[in-house]
């Protein structure tokens, strides 16, 4: 980003933020001419709560918006805090070669008290129509029946969560309803860090003789690394990975997690392993076969990219498996570029749900 | 080697691929490039291989067989071609761990492309790479040769028994050409007569590079995937099309090249009726290869002719005398090395055309393109009616210029449309505004380079991006007769002064139709 005068905040009187930020591009016009772009693809509205995720949004979505540009509304709405209500304006500025810079606003909503339900129609006031709208909901997921998230993810295509987060297989099925009883499609951030693990396996079966094996798989075995507590965000990743197996590879998975393919039970088994790195993640694959051959998938540290041993045939399919960049500002990047979001996403929520039950303590 | 592949069905499609973001994989194949120690291999081809690999476009297994006559090792044609990556790939500096698994699939066979022999060597590799890469007898032989070579090459392989065909139970064969596709009507047929004398036409992929061009592929997206355009796409709406293909350069090193060919052949029978058929076409009935080349095919069917004994009548060719470039000094065409001195070959033409169908009669369709112009440009404008009633004429200030829809195709790609508004204040004043669109503002990302696109496109069999053999002979038999008027004049082109829009004759051209040429 590069620094200009306008991009640091402004402090606004939130009946008029519209009229600032008019203000704000005719200004910058009249110092740069041509050499700003004011772009805008995305409406993004962060939902925070407190000042650390306030700043970790505000971060994220400024170095987002470099490859997406977006207006950005982060919203820091606490019930408990003095009723109040503020606001900023800012924009992030981004170099796009030629000496040109595009330009993404970013307007900042802090409401505390029974201010806070003024929030959500002054957001709807502030999206720009005809733009698709996401939100993205850090920290405690919202409770479906609160007019205040009703009202606030009325006008979203999009509600970006991290279920790394989660606290229970009911916060899968509650991102599941979501999309099952409103127009707002979800959107997982462990969903696409898991995309590299989903490449390699793929990768496993691409070569023609290797596509009738799926029907032959026997077991299916995925290691979490957990940091040692048993918070269930750590094996979401690795839950969201056995589904994924499941839905595309028409395995049934009854309400208490067990599996069932064509010829007969599969063993699905999701285990814990404590580690120091990469907590959360799924550490290794193994997936075994009929005729007692398997395939197997880890992570060479050294490289950060992931290795495939198929019937003992070590390989590095880097060029389909290197690591992918999981800053959660890429992440976000990757779900904007998308545009429709994934639905064997929501085939596979439910499926992940069930399988928890699958997790060895 | 056919003889030790079985035959083979089409498996089911990978389930696990479905919604990842590579949702198509080509099977991994033997690409052999023809002509390896060329600049076109190391300036586009392998930084092209490498940014797809870099991606994770490839397949693993993908190999890539170099085959020329100088004698490297593999590892000597490994070192060459890390150091075009470094120099030309999109995606630079290279990525040592990338680059380690790619070089693992690069190898190198010297052989001269007449003799038997380096065929028999080059088979012998394949084989080897089957056995050890899991390339499954698939074949892409890259011709990257003048096209006088491509009779013996596609003898020898055809001789050698190196081409296959899933329609017979084999593995996959495909063989790309690049361009020139003949000097004319004549020899572009004697081409193709040879190139399906080895491969079956579904087999050969001829390569334009333009259509691998983002912006190029992103007309069809503009006129078909929004409903705003195509009922204003047709001669009730538009008055004239304009396509300009300006380059700032001159002829290189491409002399002995250019001076046999020209402007018209290099880039008018090519890049500009890919232009235009993909502006003029009507909606393909799906975005598939055959759908989309019949409709491109008409278009250059429904070209009007050049009058007869007045070919010259719609036409313009020009030749860029001394003069200066961006600041430069720049030389005139016939000073340039191996161009002869006495040169009639045109560095510049304009013609007015017409698509004589019911979508365009009577809308004329401008066509631009030079060497030494003031700058590198690619764009079509698309130049709307005007309002059909003048309600402002009587009032001072008010001056209503027509709607131009602008498409560049290259550099700053984008589109932008022009409109009249209202200046702010009491009068009623106007001015022309632009609404604009710019890739690099929208999608912050850089676009894959136009061979990365059809490097890929040619390993999945999609040839949907290149040109048939019929779109190839219509637009030579279309052109012949201009060419064959200009070489039969003794007169030269009309010189004008590197660095400008060519010569006044072609502003004649438009002007007497009482239109200009846009500034690009």
């Amino acid at each position: 980003m590069t620094a200009l005068p306008f991009e640091a905040d402004v402090r606004v009187d939130v009946a008029s933020i519209e009229k600032h930020l008019a203000e704000l591009w005719r200004s910058s016009k009249e110092v740069s001419d041509d050499a700003l772009t004011r772009a805008a693809l995305w409406n993004v509205v962060a939902h925070t709560s407190d000042s650390e995720s306030h700043t970790k949004a505000s971060e994220a979505l400024g170095k987002a918006s470099g490859s997406v540009p977006q207006r950005t509304i982060i919203v820091r709405a606490n019930p408990s805090a003095p009723p109040e209500i503020s606001s900023w304006i800012s924009a992030n500025c981004h170099l796009v070669g030629g000496g040109k810079q595009v330009c993404s606003e970013e307007i900042s909503i802090v409401a505390g008290g029974d201010r806070v339900h003024r929030v959500p129609p002054l957001v709807n006031a502030l999206l720009i129509p005809d733009m698709p709208v996401a939100v993205w909901w850090l920290g405690d997921l919202p409770n479906e029946y609160e007019d205040y998230v009703l009202t606030l993810l009325e006008p979203a295509d999009r509600l970006i969560v991290d279920s790394v987060y989660f606290d229970s297989p009911a916060d899968l099925m509650l991102i599941s309803n979501v999309a099952e009883k409103t127009t707002t499609m979800p959107a997982d951030l462990n969903w696409v860090r898991l995309e590299e693990w989903r490449q390699a396996t793929a990768s496993i079966f691409d070569p023609p003789h290797m596509r009738g094996r799926l029907e032959a798989i026997r077991s299916l075995r995925v290691a979490a690394g957990t940091s040692g507590s048993d918070y269930f965000g750590e094996v979401v990743e690795s839950l969201l990975y056995a589904a994924w197996i499941s839905a595309q590879v028409g395995h049934q998975v009854d309400a208490q997690g067990k599996v069932e393919g064509a010829l007969g039970p599969i063993d699905y088994r999701i285990e814990r392993r404590k580690q120091e790195r990469e907590v959360g993640g799924i550490t290794f694959v193994e997936i075994a076969f009929d005729d007692g051959s398997c395939a197997s998938i880890s992570r060479d540290r050294e490289r950060g990219i992931l290795v495939t041993n198929v019937d003992g045939n070590l390989s590095f399919p880097e060029t389909v498996t290197r690591a992918v960049a999981c800053e959660i500002d890429k992440l976000i990047v990757r779900q904007l570029k998308r545009a429709q979001s994934d639905p064997i996403l929501l085939k596979v929520l439910p499926l992940a749900s069930r399988l928890a039950k699958r997790v060895a303590q | 080697m056919s003889s030790v592949i079985a035959p083979t069905q089409a498996p089911a499609a990978n389930p696990l691929r479905e919604g990842l973001e590579q949702e198509r994989v080509p099977d991994a194949s033997c690409l052999v490039i023809f002509g390896a120690s060329g600049d076109l291999t190391g300036r586009k081809l392998l930084p092209a291989l490498y940014s797809l690999a870099h991606d994770g476009l490839l397949p693993a297994g993908q190999t890539i067989i170099g085959f020329a006559r100088p004698d490297y090792t593999d590892d000597a044609f490994r070192l060459a071609m890390r150091e075009a990556c470094d120099k030309y790939a999109r995606t630079r500096p290279v990525d040592d761990a990338i680059w380690e698994n790619f070089a693992k699939g690069l190898f190198y066979v010297q052989g001269d492309f007449s003799e038997p022999g380096g065929y028999s060597r080059l088979n012998q590799k394949l084989q080897e790479c089957d056995r050890t890469r899991g390339t499954g007898g698939r074949r892409i032989y890259y011709l990257a040769v003048p096209p006088q070579f491509f009779p013996v090459i596609s003898e020898l392989l055809g001789k050698e028994k190196m081409v296959t065909d899933p329609e017979h139970g084999g593995p996959f064969t495909r063989v790309i050409i690049e361009k020139p596709f003949g000097h004319d009507l004549q020899s572009a047929r004697e081409l193709n007569r040879v190139a399906v004398s080895t491969f079956r036409e579904r087999q050969v992929f001829r390569i334009d590079h333009y259509l691998g061009k983002e912006t190029v592929q992103n007309l069809l997206v503009l006129r078909f995937a929004n409903g705003i355009f195509e009922p204003f796409w047709n001669r009730q709406y538009i008055d004239h099309v304009q396509i300009c293909v300006a380059e700032s350069i001159g002829v290189e090193k491409r002399g002995n090249y250019f001076d046999n060919a020209g402007i018209t052949r290099d880039i008018i029978q090519n890049h500009m009726m890919q232009l235009l058929s993909l502006i003029a076409m009507e909606p393909p009935v799906a975005f598939e290869a055959d759908p989309v080349r019949d409709e491109k095919v008409k278009v250059v069917r429904a070209l009007r002719e050049f009058p007869r004994g007045a070919e010259e009548e719609n036409a313009v060719r020009g030749q860029y005398a001394d003069g200066s470039v961006l600041g430069e000094k720049a030389i005139a065409y016939r000073k340039e090395p191996n161009v002869n001195p006495e040169s009639k070959t045109e560095t510049f033409a304009a013609m007015k055309v017409f698509v004589d169908n019911w979508r365009w009669a009577d809308v004329p369709f401008y066509l631009r393109s030079g060497k030494r112009l003031p700058k590198r440009v690619t764009d079509i404008s698309i130049h709307f009616r005007p309002a059909p009633y003048p309600m402002w004429r009587k009032l001072r200030g008010v001056s209503t210029t027509p709607n131009v829809l602008a498409i560049r195709i290259q550099p700053d790609e984008g589109i932008s449309l022009k409109f009249d508004s209202k200046v702010p204040g009491p009068s009623v004043r106007t001015a022309p505004v632009t609404m604009e669109f710019r890739y690099a503002t929208s999608f912050g990302a850089e676009p894959p380079e136009a061979y990365e696109r059809l490097l890929l496109e040619t390993m999945l069999g999609d040839s949907t991006l290149f040109a048939r053999r019929d779109e190839v002979e219509t637009a030579w038999a279309w052109l012949d007769p201009l060419l064959n008027a200009w070489a039969a004049d003794p007169r030269p082109p009309d010189f004008y002064p590197a660095g400008t829009w060519g010569p006044e004759a072609a502003d004649r051209l438009i002007e007497r139709d009482g239109r200009k040429w846009r500034r690009p």
